[in-house]
């Protein structure tokens, strides 16, 4: 593969956080390349979900930097990552839950909105154009993610596992150029974790976009990804190719326990 | 010149119709989008000329695997055009199942929905030597694909657009030289036993037959709307939506998704539509839920509202014409309740329904009567197409009504029903053994157990190999009486029982605790536990009559002569049922050895001692006296 020589997409370098007296990430390094699938493993606590979450602007770490197409994101606030086309899903869902899987997208899709919300009430002429080619957008990502029938469902009434493909197309509406994915197939079951693995080799097939994903079924890991960190206590302890951290000492320790 | 195939049909319309009228649409990315006879015209002359171009010879097969979309009618007009024919396989299908019949058909080329159908054929292509393409029409998930066995359908289009210009007339020519006799599509029929056969249909079985049918039952020429939702590697969606809706003609509309039907369903109101069993039943089971969550008031009206449809179905059903008061009370009863709710579930302009293949309950069929939706459940096979129709106005829920004007029927000294039809099929394809086994003087041997009642309608009980003998030869069907047994409320579940050494058919009873209960309340009758119910002179009566009312659809000699009830509910605890409920006939029967002994003996009680496991692993016994009635 070529892509080590490319630019990362975005280079986290030295990367730390705390909350008061508690360490949550440690002087993490990590890139993540153009054209690969990242997968971030690690036992409970060890920083999974507070590595997105730095990334995107939840959290502000107090020492390091990510480096986002030459820009430091580190004191960037979350809307304006998300216009720098970051998107990311969520472990626990989050979506308007009394509105339809549709109006979910088309809220996702304000950020390409060029009208206001004043010329947006009186929806005709531009405002009106402007609508039905966002709506286009949405129903090439509803064909791709094979929502069709629940479309115009609300969404508190859909099962988990729906919910989450909503979750996913509500990131993909915003046209990332980065998609940052935690735990998208937990709660599954088997025929709806092979369907999201499916949805996910689909989008990077598609978009071409790098993916990270926070997993912790690894014959998912083994399947789709091309690399592999692993974390523990806020420590990158590992990473490598699927096959090389499935092998690694270190790993086996973390998640056994030591003897 | 007269239409012999499906391609001259399309042709006409393309004549007469052109742009001007929509010939199918199918929703896509939320929207409708419609395709008038022009384009279904110049869509199929242009997939038959790339197929050519791509090596497709006069008289080859071609595999077409998919849900139902335009693309599959395109594909299979394609075909035809060039004389060839098509053998549709079912989505559900495994790799090997599709190489089965892909290579049993000949396939020349296999024309595939989207990437889970075209995986199917990349694992098998290498055992399929004869394959030249796997067209796709659907290129999600396909992009990175490169086998060069693929290609895409618009692909296969472009590339007869440019032979077109070559030659103009090409196309046209083919399509004249067509006869009825041409075989145009190999419709596989799952065998009970053995591998599936293809059973050849020719065009004239496509134009003339179906035509046939479509006057007989009044849906040619009315501009009808159409749902094309049943699988069309089925014979049946070959009459209906590939030749009926060229022939009728109906206005084709394929659903985005099967998940999305309902929503569909609705947006168009179809006027012709085909449901199985099944889904009438899921129908039915979604309305009963969504009313019961609705409001009071609600619920109210729609109760008052359904007993009157349900008694005006009745009187229909009869035959008598209900009196001025009770059109005035269904009139009401309409526009309060059945008009909405047809809407809502989609059926406001159906006036053509069919069902088939399993049998519905009389109450599903009732009910949707009810409503004014009259589910007309017809008897047909692959090979024979429809056989018998009831017609609107003459529907019993027991029968499969009258035979079609086009086919004779008759049965066998066995009760086979035997069919001589105007339009057979053409022999199964590659197996002219088989072919002989089912057709023999002209007659078609259908393999299934049935009987003409009074009037002539058709009664379809049971396939032939299911069928058990009574002492004398004589068969019956165990089974067909299981079914319209447990269609009662009362009935639970019941074991038909008979046999080489038995002279008559007798009965194992399951009573349904919770209706017969709320029987036993309603006529103060008191009871301890379900063992001292279903002994109850009085619920021995109710089954006994429910029992009269299923006899009275059958042929004397299958008709139960006694029964018990049984002293305890079958279990799948105690193995008696499988996990999915389904009775285990041997073993039971061995279980209740000596009360089957005495359903046949002479005497009226008999007492039985019953080992029980709790569900704690104890072990326990029951005694009880268990009266044995004669019908």
């Amino acid at each position: 593969m070529t892509q080590t020589s490319q630019k990362p997409a975005i280079e986290v370098r030295d990367l730390s956080l705390r909350f008061g007296g508690l360490q949550a990430l440690n002087e993490i390094d990590l890139d993540i390349r153009p054209g690969e699938i990242l997968a971030i493993i690690g036992p409970n606590g060890a920083g999974k979900t507070s590595f997105l979450n730095c990334i995107n602007g939840f959290y502000h770490p107090y020492r390091g930097q990510i480096i986002y197409q030459n820009k430091d994101l580190t004191r960037l606030k979350p809307h304006k990552i998300a216009e720098l086309g970051i998107a990311r899903t969520f472990q626990n869902i989050e979506l308007f839950s009394g509105l339809s899987a549709l109006d979910n997208l088309m809220a996702a899709r304000h950020v390409h909105m060029k009208r206001g919300a004043l010329l947006g009430c009186l929806y005709f002429g531009p405002s009106r154009r402007e609508e039905i080619a966002h709506r286009e957008e949405i129903e090439e990502i509803i064909d791709l993610l094979e929502m069709e029938a629940i479309r115009k469902k609300v969404v508190g009434s859909l099962p988990y596992g729906q919910r989450k493909r909503v979750d996913l197309a509500r990131a993909l509406c915003m046209d990332p150029k980065v998609l940052l994915l935690d735990e998208p197939m937990a709660g599954m079951n088997v025929e709806e974790k092979e369907d999201m693995a499916r949805f996910i080799l689909d989008i990077f097939e598609l978009k071409k976009i790098p993916i990270v994903l926070i997993e912790h079924d690894m014959d998912v890991v083994m399947d789709i990804t091309q690399r592999v960190a692993v974390l523990d206590f806020g420590i990158k302890i590992a990473e490598g190719t699927p096959q090389e951290i499935e092998d690694d000492e270190r790993v086996i320790r973390a998640y056994l326990g030591e003897e | 010149m007269a239409v012999e195939t499906l391609p001259q049909a399309l042709k006409e319309n393309y004549i007469k119709y052109g742009s001007r009228a929509v010939a199918m649409r199918v929703k896509d990315r939320g929207i409708w989008k419609e395709y008038t006879w022009q384009d279904y015209y110049l869509k199929v002359k242009y997939f038959c000329l790339g197929l050519m171009h791509l090596g497709l010879q006069q008289g080859d097969h071609v595999s077409i695997l998919g849900e139902n979309k335009p693309e599959w009618n395109w594909a299979e007009l394609a075909v035809q055009s060039a004389g060839g024919a098509v053998a549709g396989i079912f989505t559900d299908c495994r790799p090997e199942e599709v190489k089965y019949y892909a290579e049993h058909s000949d396939s020349v080329f296999a024309v595939c929905h989207d990437q889970e159908q075209v995986d199917k054929f990349l694992e098998i292509k290498d055992e399929l030597p004869k394959l030249k393409k796997v067209i796709y029409w659907d290129p999600k998930g396909l992009w990175s694909y490169k086998d060069p066995i693929l290609i895409s359908f618009d692909e296969v289009i472009e590339l007869g657009k440019a032979r077109d210009k070559e030659n103009p007339q090409a196309y046209e020519d083919m399509v004249n030289q067509g006869k009825g006799d041409d075989i145009a599509a190999l419709c596989y029929t799952s065998g009970t036993t053995g591998l599936p056969k293809g059973a050849m249909l020719s065009q004239k079985w496509l134009v003339d037959f179906v035509i046939d049918w479509g006057k007989y039952d009044g849906w040619i020429g009315k501009g009808y709307e159409y749902l094309s939702f049943i699988p069309p590697a089925w014979a049946t969606e070959q009459g209906l939506g590939i030749a009926g809706a060229i022939l009728g003609p109906l206005t084709v509309n394929f659903p985005e998704e099967p998940e999305t039907v309902q929503e569909n369903i609705r947006e168009i109101g179809p006027h012709v539509l085909f449901f199985g069993a099944r889904l009438w039943e899921n129908l039915n089971r979604m309305i009963q839920a969504k009313m019961m969550d609705s409001t009071y008031f609600r619920r109210l009206i729609y109760r008052t509202a359904l007993p009157i449809g349900l008694k005006v179905a009745g009187m229909r059903t009869g035959g008598r014409k209900p009196g001025l008061i009770w059109r005035i009370i269904y009139f009401l009863a309409h526009h309060a309740v059945f008009r909405q709710l047809r809407d809502r579930i989609g059926l406001s302009n159906v006036r053509i329904v069919y069902s088939a293949g399993a049998a519905v309950s009389p109450d599903i069929i009732k009910y949707f009567q009810a409503i004014g939706v009259d589910v007309r459940l017809f008897y047909g096979s692959t090979e024979q197409g429809v056989n018998s129709l009831p017609l609107a106005g003459d529907i019993r829920p027991e029968t499969s009504g009258l035979p079609v004007p086009w086919v004779e029927i008759k049965l066998s000294e066995e009760g086979e029903i035997l069919i001589k039809n105007q339009y057979p099929f053409s022999g199964y394809y590659k197996d002219p053994e088989a072919t002989q086994k089912k057709v023999k003087d002209g007659w078609y041997y259908t393999g299934d157990f049935g009987h003409l009642d009074e009037s002539g309608h058709l009664i379809v009980m049971d396939r032939m190999d299911d069928l058990k003998e009574l002492a004398g030869g004589k068969k019956f069907s165990p089974q067909y009486t299981e079914i319209r047994l447990r269609f009662s409320p009362y009935i639970k579940d019941v074991l038909i029982l008979g046999g080489p050494d038995k002279e008559f058919v007798t009965a194992l009873v399951n009573i349904d605790l919770e209706n017969v209960g709320r029987f036993a309340e309603a006529k103060h009758i008191a009871y301890t536990t379900f063992t001292d119910l279903s002994q109850k002179p009085e619920v021995i009566e109710l089954i006994k009559k429910e029992i009269d009312k299923v006899n009275a659809t059958l042929p004397e000699w299958t008709k139960v002569k006694r029964f018990v009830n049984l002293h305890k509910e079958f279990d799948a605890d105690e193995e008696e049922l499988t996990r999915t409920r389904k009775l285990r006939r041997s073993f039971v029967e061995k279980r209740y050895e000596h009360l089957i002994k005495a359903l046949y003996g002479d005497q009226e009680l008999y007492t039985v001692e019953a080992t029980v496991t709790y569900r704690d692993g104890r072990k326990g016994t029951i005694q009880t006296a268990i009266h044995v009635t004669d019908v």
